[in-house]
């Protein structure tokens, strides 16, 4: 397996400001999201990046990507129909090639030296599967996230061999159906928001698309949970954080995130003891 | 030999583990028995397996309870600490057993201590299965995360986008009820399922009712309904009970008894909709709201289930709370689809969420009731447990069974609808204490008893052949083989006489055309099924439901009944429970109640005050009653002696022991006497038994409680053959008198009417001049009797649940207006007998004493007792000694067993006395008491006469006799007591009400100086008397009953 394509899905409707955002990054330096995403994929070893965009955003997210040491392509997803048409739209950019696939409303923080990407995908040449990123979450997270029922790899501390995927439990489903032996109870494996797909994915993800009874939404669900009864189908937990970027305080969220784990760290402690005192001497 | 009990429960071969503990303690001695009981009780103690520790609690019960006091080799008398009686009542069960244990160290074993430890191993063997199964309905996957969600911000659920679009659609999900064909001897019951999953096997068919006559059709009955509002509010309506509310606050959704909602409030929380973690948080319940729904909104949930009467036996609450459940999970994502059927992992689910509700709301059903959520008819059978399930290496089963839908041929499906018929025979009971006594029979291996659940285990593969192929003759004998077999005999009290009697005269009316009876629930007289043929099945519609509503008019009175029988239309439901969407707003607002005497439960006031003024109600001394609970003068507090009174337990020079037998001469003097016709017997039938069907209002002498010489008979029945015998044994002739009251003279009158007269027995009346009418309580007095008595701690949830309860009863008393009339029921149910000391001063005002005197000039003695004093017969040695004594009264006394409460023999400041239970300065005083008063009384009439100032000649002047009693009665204390009356009201539906009323009593004639009494400490199956229903297994299996029985003589054998 050999992977250097990169899809980065940025095209919902409700997400479109999003990849523009600017950040400060671990370097101290101002960049817009897309261009830090587009950095995670360059890191991990990808030379071709295609974005997929909402109809008429191909100009403005073109700016934010001219720094960017990889070719970037932009396909525009021409009806918002879904994540599942978004990611069918780059097909052929990925070809017959294994891909690595990142939502455009995150970004990954890394807690041991190499980013999160790279990480994954070294793991996917190694282990030559498909491997979704997954993080330990609390139950009460689960409406946000796709979740994996899984069987720890033997001998693996951090990957499992995947068995089944449900878009968005209820915990009431989660807790009958995917329970991950080793993990904390109400925790359940969820999305990290980065996959490395391969073509027969690719395959499957058409199939869901093309039902008669499609459940839109959960396409990228099924499409793995299927896969997963026909080929070897992994999850890995990475060393590191995502940051989901359209919650409440998202932003805000990553962006202290990226600031208290980079090169300015202590500058913005700093700042962060100053606010807090300013405020208490207020609030007193 | 010590070992040889814990041997048995630990064993792994069936023929070892199933041994009865009957056959373990036969032939052993008291010393033995109690060298095994230490063993079980350091076993139960260390082993771990909940099972075996359960069933080791069981021998221990059974061996106090039964198998020691029937040797006879213990002291009867011993102390019954206060300390272990107020564990028992905290549910401190374990320590209890501690406190028993030492005093029995201490004091040695005694028949006293040995009931004490049986109560407390019989608590702690509930609640240790209680728990567990508690435990299990937590852990099951689906319904554990419910629980660690503590605050709305974590809330995981989101409701559906499809309803929260513009037009707020409404769902609406309706569920068939179950009915149950094979009835394996309750093998339903958790406890059993989870011990035995092997025979824990039911069929159980959904099916769908209609009340005959009224409905179309039958449809499913019940209907949950479920839209999105704009309101930050959970509004909550059942349609049924007509209630509605908006709750506004987390706490509300928690307090089930304040309301008719309980039921709509467990399925919100079971559902997840509430999850149960976040109860307490003292959180927001619009702010959780807001995470489910969205900002500003709310949910509507409404309940119905098409007026189907309360104990149909149809599971009808338990599908109503899966049918609310089922709607909800739809709505929040928790089932696949909005409508259609549920998918199995879903019905599995809803099942579970349904048993977690009925645990939350205090209630309880078996694992087979939620069986109306899956289509057809099915198999439903317990499973072992897995490495993967929670029950595993706790108990052999799973607490959830498996559900098999059965390929039953169309043919045969239709013969059974066009066959069966389903009534409702309209009594309403306890389904409780028969469910406990049978987790006791199974877990005891009682011989009989066993040997009929291994007989219903074959019947039901029998059953199961017959639906996959044979005909409906084969069907109905199956169902009727196993209520008149198995099921009789491990419960008994499954049958009764309503229901005996309604076969026997559907039997004789339709002949070869009537193929058999199914029993359809826990017990016989609500839910019931008849098959006939089907060409008869329109006819047998009409005539059964006549000869129920016959049967029941005879029977009302002395049968605890809730409405009118009905028949069902029905029709096996294919679907199970499925949900759709309706057009239009929920339903309308919740009407106002039917105002209708059959609907509403109460008379008119203008009837209330006829009634009054015809029994001689006396208002002048109700308005002092009132006048006194008012001011405070008055009160349950006040009923109470003086702090400063020195209470003793009595010496031996204070009563006779007639334990083991009077002596010859004695008994040898009360022949005589008796052969002189000097005795009559008067049994106290004017109370409306309270205790007995908690305050439903019949008569408790005609409730034939027991089968004797093979018919069931009332307690009228039984307390006339026990003077027939004495009457044929002497040849005498021996009145029986009958106090009656306004509550009890008209039905006793038309029975004693009925009966065959008896020259050696005749039966008069004696009907109480005196009445009361109940008040509403004041807030004082629930206060002290709910917070300042000692109470029996209920279970955590349904102790909850009271206490909600009694909250909303104290807002009632405070807004019906303490110490007012209660008026708001109908007219027998408020007034009230003013306690049994009338009725003696009756019997001289309304002529009965002098009518006897003239029939039987020789009469000089009369046998008191009361109604329920099974074993109280006209016994020649007690008579020979009190006529030896020469005392006015001769008191009755027992050995105190630790449920012996209200009162005994006391010294009171040094003088030999009975003292009520409510008049004991502390309450702790009643433990140092070792007699219970049996209230039986040996009176000699002449003396008696002579303390009211008359003589036999006086009673002809009824003036003087008046004023003669008026005046006696200002030296007697009037106590203030608070009895719960119920109220019937809907189809079926009852409230419970307590009410104040005022009683004076026969007993504190020994505390008058001028009165002569005696106390005679008799036998305990002479003295003991059965207050509640519940006593009656017991009873029927300690000898009691078998000693009874030996007293009579029946008018037909």
């Amino acid at each position: 397996m050999n992977i250097t394509r990169a899809v980065i899905t940025a095209a919902g409707p409700a997400q479109r400001s999003l990849p523009l955002q600017q950040l400060v990054d671990f370097d101290g330096r101002e960049k817009a999201a897309l261009e830090i995403l587009c950095a995670e994929a360059t890191g991990a070893g990808i030379r071709s990046i295609c974005i997929v965009v909402h109809p008429g955003d191909t100009e403005r997210y073109r700016d934010a990507t001219e720094g960017v040491a990889a070719d970037v392509e932009f396909v525009e997803q021409e009806k918002p129909t879904g994540y599942a048409d978004a990611l069918l739209a780059a097909r052929d950019f990925v070809g017959g090639d294994s891909f690595l696939h990142l939502v455009g409303d995150h970004v990954w923080v890394a807690t041991r030296g190499e980013s999160c990407a790279k990480v994954l995908v070294e793991r996917a040449i190694a282990e030559n599967a498909l491997v979704s990123a997954v993080q330990p979450t609390r139950e009460t997270k689960l409406p946000f996230f796709g979740t994996v029922g899984a069987r720890r790899v033997e001998g693996s501390a951090d990957l499992w061999e995947v068995q089944k995927v449900v878009e968005k439990p209820t915990p009431t489903l989660a807790e009958q159906e995917l329970v991950v032996p080793g993990l904390r109870a109400g925790h359940y494996l969820c999305f990290f928001g980065m996959h490395v797909l391969t073509p027969g994915f690719v395959a499957m993800l058409e199939q869901e698309v093309a039902r008669d009874d499609r459940d839109r939404g959960a396409e990228f669900a099924h499409a793995l949970s299927r896969l997963a009864g026909q080929e070897r189908v992994l999850a890995l937990e990475l060393p590191g954080q995502r940051y989901n970027l359209g919650e409440k305080y998202g932003i805000l969220t990553a962006q202290l995130a990226m600031a208290l784990g980079g090169d300015e760290r202590d500058e913005v402690m700093a700042r962060l003891i100053e606010v807090l005192g300013e405020l208490r001497v207020a609030s007193s | 030999m010590s070992d040889r009990f814990v041997e048995i429960i630990e064993a792994t071969d069936p023929a070892l583990r199933d041994r009865s503990l009957e056959s373990l303690c036969e032939g052993l001695s008291a010393d033995e028995l109690l060298a095994g009981c230490a063993a079980l009780d350091a076993y139960r103690r260390r082993c771990d397996n909940l099972y075996q520790r359960v069933r080791a609690l069981f021998f221990l019960y059974a061996i106090h309870r039964f198998h020691l006091p029937a040797l006879g080799a213990l002291r009867e008398r011993g102390e019954i600490p206060y300390e272990g009686h107020e564990r028992l009542l905290g549910r401190r069960f374990g320590e209890a057993i501690e406190t028993f244990l030492s005093v029995q160290e201490r004091d040695g074993a005694s028949v006293a201590v040995s009931s004490a430890l049986a109560a407390a191993y019989h608590q702690l063997a509930f609640q240790t299965l209680a728990d567990q199964v508690r435990r299990s309905v937590r852990s099951v996957r689906g319904n554990q995360w419910m629980f660690r969600v503590g605050h709305p911000a974590d809330h995981p659920l989101r409701i559906r986008p499809e309803l929260v679009d513009d037009t707020r659609p409404t769902l609406r999900e309706r569920t068939p009820v179950r009915m149950d064909l094979s009835h394996s001897c309750w093998s339903d019951i958790f406890f059993l399922g989870m011990d035995l999953p092997e025979a824990a096997r039911v069929v159980n068919a959904s099916v769908d009712l209609g009340v005959h006559g009224r409905d179309a059709q039958p449809e499913p009955p019940i209907e949950a309904r479920l839209r999105v509002i704009d309101e930050p509010v959970l509004r909550l309506r059942s349609i049924d009970l007509e209630a509605e509310a908006d709750l506004c606050e987390l706490g509300e959704v928690f307090d089930f008894a304040k309301d008719y909602l309980g039921l709509l409030k467990a399925a919100v929380i079971a559902a997840g909709v509430v999850p149960p973690g976040v109860e307490g948080s003292g959180q927001s319940l619009a702010e959780l709201l807001e995470r489910l729904c969205g900002p500003g909104r709310g949910l509507e949930i409404e309940s119905r289930v098409r007026d189907i009467p309360k104990g149909s036996r149809l599971a009808v609450s338990t599908n109503l709370l899966a049918s609310l459940i089922a709607v909800m999970m739809r709505a929040t994502g928790q089932a696949a689809s909005l409508t259609g059927p549920l998918r199995e992992s879903e019905r599995r689910i809803v099942a579970a969420r349904a048993i977690l509700g009925e645990w939350i709301g205090g209630s309880g059903g078996g694992w087979q009731d939620s069986g109306g959520v899956w289509p057809g008819i099915k198999l439903i059978h317990g499973r072992i447990a897995g490495d993967d399930d929670p029950e595993y290496g706790v108990s052999r089963g799973r607490l959830l069974p498996d559900h098999e839908i059965l390929d039953v041929p169309p043919t045969l499906r239709t013969s059974i609808e066009q066959s069966l018929i389903l009534v409702h025979g309209g009594m309403a009971q306890d389904v409780g204490p028969i469910l406990e006594m049978v987790t006791e029979r199974y877990l005891l291996r009682s011989e009989r008893e066993w040997a009929a659940r291994q007989h219903a285990v074959s019947e039901l593969d029998r059953l199961l052949d017959v639906l996959r192929g044979g005909s409906l003759g084969d069907l109905s004998e199956l169902t009727a083989n196993n209520f008149a077999g198995p099921i009789q005999d491990v419960i008994p009290w499954a049958s009764n006489l309503f229901t005996e009697r309604v076969i026997e005269r559907v039997r004789a009316r339709f002949g070869e055309d009537y193929l058999g009876f199914a029993m359809l629930g826990g017990m016989s007289g609500g839910g019931m099924g008849f098959f006939f043929e089907p060409n008869v099945r329109s006819e047998a519609r009409v005539v059964l439901r006549e000869i129920m509503l016959e049967t029941k008019r005879e029977l009302e009175r002395g049968l605890p009944f809730a409405m009118d029988p009905v028949v069902y239309d029905f029709a096996v439901n294919e679907n199970g429970t499925t949900c759709e969407f309706v057009e239009g707003p929920i339903a309308s607002a919740v009407s106002s109640r039917d105002a209708s005497p059959e609907t509403n439960g109460r008379g008119s006031e203008a009837e209330l005050h006829t009634r009054l003024d015809e029994l001689g109600f006396d208002r002048a001394e109700h308005e002092r009653i009132r006048e006194g609970l008012v001011s405070g003068r008055l009160g349950l507090a006040q009923n109470r002696l003086p702090q400063d009174s020195e209470l003793a337990d009595v010496e031996a020079s204070d009563f006779v022991d007639v334990t083991a037998g009077s002596d010859d001469e004695a008994t040898r003097a009360g022949e005589q006497l008796l052969s002189d016709g000097t005795v009559a017997v008067v049994t106290l039938a004017a109370g409306a038994a309270s205790r007995w069907t908690q305050g439903a209002g019949v008569v408790k002498s005609l409730h034939p409680f027991h089968r004797f010489a093979g018919a069931h008979r009332n307690f009228l029945e039984l307390h006339i053959a026990k003077s027939r015998r004495r009457a044929r044994l002497s040849g005498a002739v021996i009145p029986h008198v009958f106090t009656t009251s306004h509550l009890t003279h008209e039905p006793i009158e038309r029975f004693v009417g009925g009966l065959p007269a008896d020259p050696a027995v005749p039966v008069h009346l004696s009907l109480g001049r005196s009445v009361g009418l109940r008040t509403v309580p004041t807030e004082r007095d629930l206060r002290f009797l709910w917070e300042e008595s000692a109470q029996q701690v209920l279970d955590e949830r349904a102790q909850k649940v009271r206490e909600s309860l009694q909250a909303a009863l104290i807002g009632w008393a405070r807004e019906a207006g303490e110490a007012s009339d209660y008026t708001d029921n109908l007219p027998s149910q408020c007034l009230h007998p003013v306690g049994h000391w009338y009725e003696v001063p009756n019997l001289l005002r309304n002529g009965t004493l002098r009518a006897l005197l003239e029939e039987q000039p020789s009469l000089r003695y009369l046998l008191l007792h009361n109604i329920d004093t099974t074993g109280a017969d006209v016994d020649p040695g007690l008579l020979g000694l009190h006529a030896r004594s020469g005392r006015c009264l001769s008191f009755e006394v027992v050995a105190r067993h630790v449920e012996d409460v209200g009162g005994g023999l006391a010294r009171v400041n040094g003088r030999p006395r009975l003292v009520e239970g409510l008049a004991m300065p502390r309450e702790e005083d009643e433990a140092k008491l070792s007699f219970f008063s049996s209230m039986t009384t040996w009176i000699d009439i002449d003396r008696l006469l002579g303390v009211f100032g008359l003589d036999r000649a006086a009673l002809a002047t009824p003036g003087a006799v008046d004023a003669a009693v008026a005046k006696f009665a200002e030296r007697m204390p009037t106590y203030v007591t608070i009895r719960d009356v119920k109220k019937r009201w809907g189809h079926g539906q009852e409230d419970v009400f307590p009410v104040t009323q005022f009683e004076r009593l026969w007993g504190d004639m020994s505390t008058l100086d001028d009165v002569s009494c005696g106390y005679f400490a008799v036998p305990r199956f002479r003295g003991q008397q059965l207050k509640e229903a519940a006593q009656l297994d017991g009873w029927s299996r300690d000898g009691s009953a078998e000693f009874v029985a030996g007293l009579c003589a029946w008018a037909d054998e």
